[in-house]
């Protein structure tokens, strides 16, 4: 049903506080992630590939409930409905420097 | 790359008390943690606990975590700190950050026991500096001894909510209100309590229209909302603050589980996504088990009990232990979790309203809406008796999983039965002696002593006292009702501070007869002039 991309979610209607930063990082607003469901996307991965909204120093540990919740609400469903982003290494910030002294990898 | 029987991700309650659990039991495990300390979240925990001896009640949350580590490295536990984990693969193969690179390991089985993260508030101005999250309130307080703010409004009356801003009263610093957009208190009302009658209000059905300010936080406009979430035009309120603490609830710390492809379903009961776990906390990987907050966001009694329960079943998964010895070890666990999540705060009563205790007891309103028991609500309580002489006036009022008053009490005073989470009750027929045991044992400082026959005209009032400067004797105040209000003169009669009561001081007051059932705080002169 999420995925459903002929279903009618409305006209994007702007609201007062559509300049609010929701995504710190990447410094994304919410009327960016309002809009970016009006086009077209309707799982949180579609919106972190198209915005960068989760993809930043903090990998979304700080924003994807409040992007999830955002994009649930646009969508008139329950944020448990919404397929999250997948999840993938390094789980914390990583320089290059260290993960390119990886040791022991096949032993 | 290394290898162990066990890899441990993460050294909170849950995780330390699995490896010890797996080690006792002959399996080489080790314990990764991104941390500089073990403990987890108990190690910012300055509180005395919840629950009943064996899930150490009483003891204060960092003292927790020292105890368990001794055990765990007693068992022969390696914990390795500013450790990581980076990623963690269906195989059981882990990389962890060390040092300056990214290490290999393998485990025949992995428990991942990550703990939780905190949720996050989006509101006009929410990315001003001044804006924390309560996690890092206590951190900076707890850990690096360091004021948040010096006004902060709190966001939040869920438990961390309550627990953290009197943390921060603790700290000297001033709590301007507690803020939630549920229509009642969300956390234990004895901590709710302990707040209102410092003087902190309570502002239910209430949410941050704003945080104000240029650079900075300033202020912070709060509303009333409906039940639809709008706020409420005309219904707005001020306060001048340099801090709003987020405590807005927790969410599970599930990615790695999910990275290893275990099936973790959004379950909003459990916080968040959290894995689907079998009764020994398996997940739908072989091998892959998970325990504590990140297979569903509850207390650290629980992660304790369900860390042992799922260090037992990777040593069965391995042939450590016969699945005969398993059921044996872990019947008694079960029965002990199964005991705590009963009571009105269990996880299986979350989002519903319940409206009286188990005991039939109609639960107190103004508790639930203001932070505190209203006057002619209280008398209906068990623990709450008119004696002459002196005698605990016991003010738990909800079904918790916690019985330390009871234990603490040699005389038979209190009594709260084999149920944890049945009321406090006093019994008239034993005669109580003053000691003040139950005052300082009581997690929830929901213990006074009460004697209406002091002296001709006055009763004494001997409560918890957990701040500082503490009172001198023969200081003269202001006593507080439960809601904060200034009733009556108060005079310090007594202070008494002994290693028996853990860093709880018994500071006992003179006031008029008729205040007995009335004063619950002291506030001293001195104080009030100093603040000026
Ligand atoms: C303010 C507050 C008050 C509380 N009061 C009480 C109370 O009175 N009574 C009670 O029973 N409970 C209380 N709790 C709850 C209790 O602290 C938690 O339920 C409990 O700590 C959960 O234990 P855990 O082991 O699952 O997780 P945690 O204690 O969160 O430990 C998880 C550990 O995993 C580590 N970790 C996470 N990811 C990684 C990774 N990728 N690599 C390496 N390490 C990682 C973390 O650093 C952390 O040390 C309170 C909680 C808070 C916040
Ligand atoms: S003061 Fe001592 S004797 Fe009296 S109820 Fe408390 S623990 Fe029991
Ligand atoms: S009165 Fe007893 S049951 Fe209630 S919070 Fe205090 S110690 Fe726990």
């Amino acid at each position: 049903m999420m995925n459903d991309r002929s279903r009618d979610i409305g006209p994007f209607v702007p609201a007062p506080d559509d300049d609010m930063i929701v995504c710190r990082c990447e410094e994304i607003t919410k009327g960016e992630i309002r809009r970016a469901v009006h086009d077209g996307m309707y799982t949180v991965t579609e919106i972190r590939r198209w915005l960068r909204a989760g993809m930043g120093l903090c990998q979304g540990q700080t924003c994807s409930k409040l992007v999830k919740g955002i994009a649930a609400r646009e969508l008139g469903i329950s944020p448990a409905l919404l397929e999250p982003a997948s999840s993938r290494a390094p789980m914390r910030p990583t320089e290059m420097k260290v993960l390119g002294r990886e040791e022991g990898a096949c032993a | 790359m290394k290898r162990y029987d066990l890899i441990v991700i993460g050294a909170g309650p849950s995780g330390l008390s699995a490896a010890a659990e797996a080690a006792s039991k002959g399996l080489r495990t080790v314990v990764f943690d991104e941390n500089e300390r073990p403990g987890g979240q108990l190690f910012k925990q300055i509180h005395k606990f919840f629950g009943s001896k064996e899930h150490k009640a009483k003891v204060r949350g960092y003292n927790i975590g020292k105890q368990l580590l001794q055990e765990a490295a007693d068992a022969g536990v390696d914990v390795v700190l500013n450790a990581p984990v980076e990623g963690l693969y269906p195989d059981h193969e882990v990389t962890v950050r060390i040092g300056d690179s990214l290490r290999h390991f393998k485990g025949d089985a992995v428990i991942a026991a990550t703990g939780a993260s905190e949720n996050m508030a989006a509101f006009k101005g929410w990315t001003l500096p001044g804006v924390i999250g309560a996690g890092a309130a206590q951190t900076m307080m707890n850990l690096h001894g360091i004021k948040p703010g010096n006004k902060v409004v709190m966001l939040g009356s869920g438990n961390v909510g309550l627990v953290v801003s009197y943390q921060l009263l603790q700290a000297g610093v001033e709590v301007a209100a507690v803020v939630d957009a549920l229509p009642h208190v969300g956390g234990y009302g004895v901590h709710a309590a302990k707040l209102a009658r410092t003087g902190v209000p309570f502002y239910l059905s209430h949410t941050i229209v704003e945080a104000e300010g240029e650079d900075r936080v300033k202020g912070v406009t709060i509303a009333e909302i409906d039940n639809k979430f709008n706020f409420i035009p005309g219904t707005e309120k001020h306060f001048d603050a340099d801090t709003i603490c987020v405590a807005v609830g927790l969410s599970p710390m599930s990615q790695l589980l999910k990275m290893a492809e275990c099936d973790v379903p959004d379950d909003p009961s459990k916080g968040g996504q959290a894995p689907r776990v079998g009764a020994f906390g398996e997940t739908s990987v072989k091998g892959v088990f998970a325990a504590g907050d990140v297979s569903g966001i509850e207390e650290a009694s629980s992660a304790m009990i369900e860390g042992r329960i799922t260090g037992l079943a990777a040593a069965e998964s391995l042939g450590f232990i016969t699945k005969q010895e398993l059921e044996a070890e872990t019947a008694g666990l079960e029965n002990q979790l199964a005991s705590l999540r009963r009571g009105m705060f269990a996880p299986g009563n979350k989002g519903r309203k319940i409206t009286e205790t188990d005991e039939g007891i109609a639960l107190s309103e103004s508790l639930l809406t203001q932070g505190y028991v209203a006057d002619d609500e209280i008398a209906r309580f068990p623990g709450v008796t008119k004696q002459r002489g002196i005698h605990p006036v016991i003010e738990c009022t909800q079904n918790i999983p916690c019985n330390p008053c009871q234990d603490a009490c040699r005389k038979g005073c209190i009594r709260i039965g084999k149920d944890i989470t049945s009321l406090p009750a006093v019994d008239t027929d034993s005669q109580c002696v003053g000691c003040g045991l139950c005052v300082a044992a009581c997690s929830g400082q929901a213990v006074f002593l009460v004697d209406e026959d002091y002296e001709e005209g006055y009763a004494s009032v001997t409560l918890p006292y957990e701040f500082l400067p503490l009172p001198e004797t023969g200081a003269r105040g202001t006593a507080l009702d439960r809601s904060g209000a200034p009733v009556c003169e108060a005079e310090v009669v007594e202070i008494r501070t002994s290693p028996a009561f853990d860093h709880t001081n018994l500071l006992t007051m003179k006031v008029p007869a008729d205040m007995a059932m009335t004063a619950r705080f002291f506030r001293n002169q001195k104080t009030e002039s100093e603040a000026c």
